[in-house]
């Protein structure tokens, strides 16, 4: 397997405003067929999409629809039985470094402090940590992370946590964000609260992101636009532009037109039956 | 905890001397100390020799195990074709060896070391490798996606994140060592604490039996303290993030 040499942004420490970093990923007919033994699993089929430079992407579907797998994929960490994936004009082969993975559960490493653990993404790239530290706590600082640096992952709820997890995908300033998930294992409150956050943290930087969901109401109030699909073998059924100002305030949310797409998705599951009545 | 002892010691005193108990069945705590203190040079010269083979035995483990564990977890090859044969030479009652080391070996150090060598490896390798192997596919794809060399990938994870499991089996080996050093002396041997204690127990001084074994135990329990002290050394996140345990002392 190929990897591309690790990249960092030149200048440390002093963030500059930036908006529109963002690439543009190309997916082109992902096909990906897990083969165990004489069972076969189509996982995805002739997945084509654009993703436009500093899109928010989201993809919503039930569990097996592959979304995890197409994400995967994306990243370069999984390796799709056809089609290809570009980044930024590049086509993906082995694991794509200029990026920032969440996944659904923060994988921390418990033996690092918060700020360490943030760090820890300069660190694998080679990088000099002690350059990014102010950064970094800014950047803690903007979660509500402020006064917790200094702790170990285990003192800290599973929503500091998380927190913790996007910081580290955002340090190295990447032009492309995968989550995966990311608020899954959190609380109702604590989701809204994240999901607050991490649209002011993209406002920001307007990297961008692709963000996979099971919450219909979180992918509309996310993304610019919202990809519907359905399982075995999963394949994209819909997708639907969101046209909704931002940032997404309450009166946004609690909206006739947000509602609405909330329903054009909860109907499309319907008719596949992945919603029963 | 000190206390149940002292306690436990003078029930002891007392008892032997109320029901008249003979010393040679049971001497009393008192009685195993001073004759302890007409031996100390004997006695202490033989716990250096069964030290020497603890510790030589014990770190001479901890050296190929973890280097092998290693090999066992991130080489296919070496899984495939070496790691059967240990597990397989691990089911050996390894007490039952050490006589063929005495015609093999002779009955200096060398084979008691190795007796030490053979009881302490298989829980080390065998937590070493299970440490090597716990890694979360999640933590490996998200240091996969940050391009990180092989190197700093094993310096930086794999081996911070394995290391509570090679203590586990550090200290299990630890809690072995002493007993390994006395089977071997027992088997075949001129000195140490297992030579003497067969030599006492042969001219039934019992009192000399027990100082025997309770210095025996000191010295496991040494062992086993020092291994957890360097454990929490190093690895203190874990160490503090552990239920209360048998910790008791």
């Amino acid at each position: 397997m190929r990897s591309e040499s690790p990249s960092l942004p030149e200048a440390a420490g002093q963030p500059p405003p930036r908006q529109g970093t963002g690439v543009p990923v190309e997916i082109s007919g992902i096909a990906q067929i897990f083969r165990r033994a004489d069972l076969e699993t189509r996982a995805l089929e002739r997945i084509d999409l654009s993703v436009k430079p500093g899109e928010f992407v989201a993809v919503v579907g039930p569990s097996g629809c592959g979304k995890s797998t197409l994400l995967k994929i994306i990243a370069g960490l999984l390796e799709p039985s056809s089609g290809t994936v570009g980044i930024a004009g590049k086509r993906v082969s082995g694991p794509h470094t200029d990026l920032g993975i969440v996944f659904q559960s923060p994988v921390l490493l418990d033996w690092r402090n918060i700020l360490d653990n943030v760090l820890v993404q300069i660190d694998l790239r080679g990088g000099n940590p002690a350059a990014y530290r102010d950064k970094a706590r800014t950047l803690l600082a903007k979660v509500g992370l402020a006064e917790f640096e200094n702790r170990m992952p285990r003192e800290l709820s599973g929503g500091m946590r998380q927190r913790t997890a996007i910081v580290r995908a955002l340090i190295h300033e990447p032009p492309l964000l995968l989550m995966d998930e990311p608020f899954g294992a959190l609380d109702a409150l604590t989701r809204e609260q994240m999901r607050i956050d991490l649209e002011k943290l993209w406002l920001e930087r307007g990297q961008t992101t692709f963000f996979i969901t099971h919450g219909i109401s979180e992918a509309v109030a996310l993304a610019d636009r919202v990809i519907v699909m359905t399982p075995r073998p999963g394949r994209i059924e819909r997708i639907l532009e969101i046209d909704l100002p931002r940032p997404r305030h309450k009166d946004v949310i609690t909206s006739r037109r947000f509602a609405d797409y909330c329903d054009e998705i909860t109907e499309c599951f319907m008719r596949h039956g992945v919603i029963q009545y | 905890m000190i206390i149940a002892f002292i306690v436990l010691f003078l029930l002891w005193e007392f008892a032997v001397k109320l029901f008249g108990i003979k010393e040679y069945l049971l001497p009393p705590p008192s009685k195993i100390w001073s004759e302890f203190l007409k031996r100390q040079n004997t006695v202490m010269a033989s716990a250096w020799t069964t030290m020497t083979e603890i510790i030589g035995g014990y770190l001479l483990a901890v050296a190929v195990s973890i280097p092998l564990a290693m090999a066992i977890a991130y080489s296919r090859f070496v899984e495939n074709s070496i790691y059967p044969i240990i597990v397989f030479l691990q089911i050996i009652p390894k007490i039952a060896i050490a006589p063929l080391f005495i015609i093999w070996f002779g009955f200096g150090l060398f084979p008691k070391l190795l007796i030490v060598f053979l009881l302490c490896f298989f829980p080390i390798v065998v937590s070493s490798v299970a440490g090597f192997k716990s890694v979360d596919p999640d933590v490996m794809d998200f240091a996969r996606s940050t391009g990180a060399s092989p190197a700093r990938m094993f310096f930086k994870i794999r081996l911070p994140q394995a290391l509570p499991e090679i203590f586990t089996g550090l200290k299990i080996g630890a809690a072995l060592s002493a007993t390994a050093a006395v089977v071997a002396e027992f088997v075949a041997s001129d000195r140490g604490l297992g030579y003497l204690l067969q030599q006492y127990n042969g001219q039934l001084e019992t009192p000399m039996v027990f100082a025997i074994i309770v210095l025996l135990s000191l010295i496991g329990l040494a062992i086993y303290y020092l291994v957890e002290f360097v454990e929490r050394l190093v690895i203190p996140w874990h160490v503090s993030q552990r239920p209360t345990e048998m910790t008791g002392l």
